[in-house]
């Protein structure tokens, strides 16, 4: 009992280093996250004035159960969420191209663990800046987000958002192991959760069709979940939110460890 | 032979030369892309499917929204051909014109200012990009089909991605050459891209009042992201006397500023050999 606790806290503090390893990386880059910011000001400026012309100017309208104020506050959450991700993709291919992997594969912690602390570190973080960011420009547009609860319903589910988000960037990244490049499939997989993932455009918003289309696809789970929660908390049924993220989390999970023991296999480093 | 003739005969010499020197650097960056054609049509294709995947959502959108303050799917799909398209030919042909800074701040501009040709046009086109073959690809496939068949659509397409391309083209050379002056500033030229790619990918119309002046003098997009209203659809004169103004504006106004900051340049120890 005693050895498995202390394993645990020997774990446990292995992730708080990378946690603070990564976030201490973070505040040395000022100027990135300065420019960071500006630009969602800048595509959340654009979105205003795209549903704004959508809408007609009409802030009673009701579209799919959305109000302007709505739509505006949950493309802020969609947009924090998905600028919260680090480019997972390029650092694992870089640390297979350049042979970097071999040191991470020898220290005592596990290759998908390690990546997965620093990732999550590094995207609460900047899922805080940009939501900070992002709701002082809708304040300024379509006025305080009075959404009570919602915001618990965000915060929570928000974690398993990310955590998937980490999954699906991840087994992309395993692709490395295979294919020189994974930038590519990284665009694709980025503009799925644009689109169908409900970044852009909330599903209801889309047709019938696509609609159940979406409802078996793991992208909702990242950014359409958490942001209707939090617009429209009194509509939704959290538990059966919570269920949908913990079941994609299985399923990515195991898939992103067999990619893993496969593509680690074959892997071959030269020189040193 | 007047005087007049001669220096006319010696000036079209001197372009035919450099057209040349053009072709042969595209010829080589043609066929060291074509070394490695799985990673070419990877990255091309994939740049295709990702502009595809942006006129799905603006699919989505318009079938919810037929029009928006009078634009409709039609339109937007024009707007992504002369963007996407206008960027591939600029990114395929002279593919450095955003890398400005990285080559200024590693000291890889000297291998141009060693060579008798003109340093700019001679950076610019030692790179072919391969994703932007993709997106020039996307530009003709949406115009073959939601474009104007015609010899004058095909033409005023045509226009349309040159304005585009060089608009994109010389805004990333002015912007770029902010890193003769102000040192590393690749970070804030990247950002300047993605902005002005943003905004020139949505329709004009969207906005209004000082954002609508402001697109169209300090962050010239508005001459893209109108061209399929003013150029393709309405054929608006003062617009596109105003569109190629501008154009023509930015091109001497990058040049002059790139060869400003190039005086400023000091190369460090690196040797770069040319692949």
């Amino acid at each position: 009992m005693n050895g498995r606790l202390s394993f645990l806290s020997a774990k446990g503090r292995k992730i708080e280093a990378i946690y603070r390893i990564t976030l201490r990386q973070q505040l040395a880059y000022k100027v990135d996250f300065m420019l960071r910011a500006s630009f969602l000001l800048l595509i959340l400026y654009v979105f205003i004035q795209l549903w704004s012309a959508a809408y007609e100017g009409d802030t009673e309208r009701l579209i799919a159960g959305f109000s302007l104020k709505q739509i505006i506050w949950y493309l802020v959450f969609t947009e924090a969420l998905t600028m919260a991700s680090p480019q997972l993709s390029l650092r694992i291919e870089e640390e297979v191209k350049n042979g970097d992997i071999a040191i991470r594969l020898i220290r005592p912690l596990s290759y998908l663990s390690y990546h997965y602390s620093s990732y999550m570190a590094e995207a609460v973080f900047r899922f805080g800046i940009h939501l900070v960011v992002g709701s002082f420009i809708a304040w300024l547009f379509v006025g305080p987000p009075t959404f009570g609860f919602g915001w618990l319903g965000l915060l929570s589910l928000s974690a398993g958002a990310l955590t998937i988000a980490f999954l699906l960037n991840g087994i992309v990244a395993m692709c490395a192991f295979w294919i020189e490049e994974t930038r590519g499939l990284e665009f694709v997989l980025q503009k799925l959760k644009f689109t169908v993932g409900g970044m852009l455009l909330p599903i209801d918003l889309m047709p019938e069709w696509l609609q159940r289309i979406c409802a078996w696809l793991p992208f909702q789970a990242v950014l359409y979940i958490p942001a209707r929660t939090a617009v429209a908390y009194e509509e939704v049924s959290m538990l059966q939110y919570f269920a949908v993220q913990a079941a994609w989390i299985v399923v990515l999970g195991i898939g992103i460890w067999t990619i893993y023991r496969r593509g680690v296999t074959r892997l071959h480093v030269n020189g040193g | 032979m007047s005087m007049e003739a001669e220096e006319s005969r010696i000036s079209g010499k001197r372009v035919w030369i450099m057209l040349r020197f053009l072709f042969t650097i595209w010829k080589v960056n043609l066929a060291s892309s074509l070394e490695y054609r799985i990673s070419f049509l990877l990255m091309a294709g994939m740049m295709f499917i990702n502009n595809l995947m942006w006129l799905f959502f603006w699919s989505l959108f318009f079938h919810r929204f037929p029009v928006i303050n009078g634009w409709e799917l039609n339109d937007i799909m024009m707007l992504w051909a002369v963007s996407a398209g206008g960027f591939g030919w600029a990114n395929m042909l002279f593919g450095n014109f955003h890398r400005i800074p990285s080559l200024a701040a590693t000291g890889q501009l000297d291998v141009y200012l060693t060579q008798p040709k003109p340093v700019l046009l001679h950076l610019l086109a030692s790179r072919m990009s391969l994703t932007a073959i993709g997106d020039f690809a996307f530009g003709l496939a949406i115009y073959g089909w939601a474009g104007d068949h015609t010899i004058q659509g095909a033409l005023l397409f045509t226009l349309g991605l040159v304005i585009s391309g060089c608009i994109f083209m010389f805004l990333m050379i002015a912007a770029g050459s902010l890193a003769f002056f102000f040192g590393n500033a690749e970070g804030i030229v990247q950002q300047v891209f993605n902005s002005f790619v943003s905004l020139s990918t949505y329709p004009a119309d969207i906005f209004r009042g000082a954002a609508r002046v402001f697109l169209f003098t300090i962050v010239p997009a508005g001459y893209i992201s109108y061209l399929p209203i003013g150029l393709l659809r309405d054929q608006n004169p003062g617009f596109i006397a105003g569109a190629a103004a501008v154009t023509i504006g930015m091109g001497v106004f990058s040049t002059i500023v790139f060869h400003v900051g190039l005086r400023r340049y000091a190369s460090g120890n690196a040797i770069v050999m040319r692949g």
